[in-house]
């Protein structure tokens, strides 16, 4: 059976990492094998897990749930590895200084062997990834469109060949709301709600997605606003102040759920967890979500 | 001519904090520019670049000095870059056709560090100001933005671009695979079972365009780097605040120094609602009816009273050797000049940004 592949974005400092994270406990809950995956160098998930140290091989955070770090150059390696087979033409590869050199920046490359990787499962191509469900914490909008353009890109570059071919079939699986799904992770506040709906618009003309909507941090049950009139008697400054932006804030975030739901009408509403506790706020989103 | 370079994730707050760092320096004299990647519209309206490519004296201001902005347009700042080092306008106009540098120059991750660096020192040269604080791109990990050009000189750089240079043409193959080694000529084998014959055509056809930029770009680069860590420039690591951005934010500062760069300051932006005040305990008793809002008054004030603790032990770390300043998140959000000058005072309250 195909692996479910989960891509998750929005604009930075809305809680990516968190959201993917809690979907991603969330799944390892229900029973299926699930692997987070985190794009680049440096990870975000050794300190906020407190793993010893997350790398190209997955890691284990609990039953079922492990984390990886993925970069181009590992995905690239392995890729071609699988390819070649034989180790030492394989070295003769990647320790040319050239070769290095060029992987490293190729335009497009490291991003396609990413998408490669992710995708290799329903392409039956490449090594085999034995998860039920593969979360890929991408970059925020202007990075992960990047990644989502590379295969679409190379394959308007190089027609013919190998390459071209891998391209297609990559822009094909990531087009199919059969195996990918895409998650936008958005703040009820004026600038992410705005990058939101031109990354919704934007997925929808170029490769025909319906993405789903996370709203995270926003209020799912507004105070009666008898409370914010009580509020008023109190003799306590800060608490009428408290209670005035509180009202403010309470009346933005339905400004923006409504938003967001003429985008997605089931779009999913996280709460603020007041907690510094990484498993507290985590299992509670994880409880959260559907 | 001061420089200072706003770093940080993406999402922290560091163009409005590059342009209220901006308003302080004109508020004290100086002819500042803001070189800012992407504004949101209603901060681009307020700087007077909406729309506008140029730099720009931003409206309404009566500082004692001057406040200039500008938007890095990454394209043509790429473009202006190739016009320069191609000797010749048709070659120039030969890349700008290749499809290659199509994708190279608008879509490859470092492209925008390199054009946002390209920028700065362009402006840095002319002289005409006495501050240029720079909003760098979003990146995952702000050391990125420091480490593109070099990536990105890899790609330019002649042994590389020779390799491929040389595989274009049949002939021409044929004639450098009798002197390159055989090694050489396994990786190029492999290189086109792997991508097929036309990436490797498209790849030489690229660097044939840019042969003989290697000078060029590595005397920018080397400009470039004296520039970014010439003492009078100073990096300003803009951080949201938890316990993981924290960590982050460490291996960043380590980075730095070891970069050679010159760290000023630390801002936490958006680190405390501006209505809490964190040194004073939750009084008791709440008037009948308020029980949730009271609740959730606790709470908050609870969170961000432990989140205070976070940040002193921080601040004591760190604020031996550099500033660390905390920012609150403002009432409104801020878009207009008086906002802007708000945040400027709540900035120079806690210490000089420059």
């Amino acid at each position: 059976m195909n692996p479910e592949i989960i891509f998750v974005t929005g604009k930075g400092g809305v809680g990516k990492s968190t959201v993917a994270a809690a979907l991603a406990l969330k799944k390892a809950k229900s029973g299926q094998k699930t692997l987070l995956v985190e794009i680049g160098d440096q990870s975000f998930y050794k300190d906020y897990f407190g793993l010893q140290s997350v790398g190209y091989e997955p890691v284990k955070v609990q039953e079922k749930f492990s984390v990886a770090l993925w970069s181009g150059q590992n995905c690239l390696r392995e890729y071609i590895l699988h390819l070649i087979k034989v180790e030492a033409l394989y070295r003769l590869f990647f320790e040319n200084a050239v070769m290095k050199a060029f992987i490293n920046v190729a335009p497009a490359l490291p991003e396609l062997a990413i998408m490669g990787k992710a995708t290799s499962g329903p392409r039956n191509h490449g090594p085999k990834l034995p998860y039920d469900c593969i979360i890929m914490d991408c970059y925020a909008t202007g990075h992960f469109m990047a990644l989502m353009g590379a295969s679409a890109g190379m394959s308007e570059v190089v027609k013919v060949g190998p390459m071209g071919e891998q391209s297609r079939s990559i822009d094909k699986v990531l087009r199919d709301p059969q195996i990918c799904q895409y998650y936008l992770v958005c703040l009820p506040e004026e600038l992410p709600v705005r990058e939101t709906e031109e990354l919704f618009a934007q997925l929808k003309a170029d490769y025909g997605i319906t993405p789903n909507i996370i709203l995270n941090k926003c209020i799912a049950e507004p105070l009666p606003m008898a409370e914010f009139s009580a509020a008023e008697s109190s003799t306590n400054t800060e608490f009428r102040e408290f209670s005035k932006q509180q009202k403010k804030i309470q009346e933005l975030h339905l400004e923006m759920k409504n938003r967001v739901a003429t985008l997605d009408p089931e779009t999913q509403l996280l709460p603020t967890i007041w907690s510094h506790e990484v498993s507290r706020v985590l299992d509670s989103l994880a409880a959260v979500l559907k | 001519m001061k420089i200072l370079v706003c770093v940080g994730n993406g999402g922290v707050g560091k163009t409005t904090l590059a342009a209220a760092m901006g308003v302080s320096a004109a508020k004290k004299g100086a002819k500042v520019l803001v070189l800012t990647i992407d504004p949101a519209k209603r901060l681009a309206t307020t700087l007077g670049i909406e729309g506008n490519k140029d730099i720009c004296k931003v409206p309404g201001q009566t500082f004692k000095g001057e406040l200039y902005a500008s938007i890095v347009d990454h394209k043509k700042t790429f473009d202006d870059f190739v016009l320069r080092a191609a000797a010749k306008s048709e070659v120039a106009k030969k890349l700008f056709d290749n499809k290659l540098y199509q994708q190279l120059s608008t879509s490859l991750s470092g492209s925008q560090d390199f054009s946002a660096l390209e920028k700065l020192y362009s402006v840095y040269e002319s002289n005409e100001f006495d501050l240029i604080i720079l909003d760098t791109p979003p990146a995952k990990h702000a050391i990125d933005f420091l480490n593109a050009p070099q990536k990105l000189a890899v790609l330019f750089n002649d042994s590389v671009a020779r390799w491929f240079r040389d595989s274009k043409s049949s002939s021409a193959r044929s004639r450098i695979m009798s002197v390159i080694n055989a090694g050489t000529k396994q990786v190029l084998n492999i290189l086109e079972n792997i991508t097929g014959s036309e990436l490797l055509r498209q790849l030489a056809d690229f660097f044939i365009s840019i042969e003989q930029w290697q000078d060029k770009l590595e005397d920018r680069i080397v400009k470039v780097h004296k520039m970014m860590t010439n003492p009078e420039t100073k990096f300003c690591l803009v951080t949201s605040f938890d316990r993981a951005k924290l960590r982050e934010s460490e291996y960043f500062l380590t980075e730095l120094r070891k970069g050679g760069y010159h760290i000023n300051s630390i801002v936490m932006n958006r680190s405390y609602p501006e209505w809490l005040n964190l040194n004073e305990a939750v009084s008791r008793g709440s008037p009948a009816g308020t029980e949730g809002l009271f609740a959730l008054y606790k709470e908050e004030k609870e969170f961000y009273s432990y989140r205070d603790e976070i940040y002193s032990a921080f601040a004591k770390k760190y604020g031996v050797e550099t500033k660390v300043l905390r920012l609150p998140e403002a009432r409104e959000p801020i878009s207009d000049l008086a906002g802007l000058e708000k945040m400027s005072e709540i900035i120079m309250s806690q210490g000089d940004s420059r």
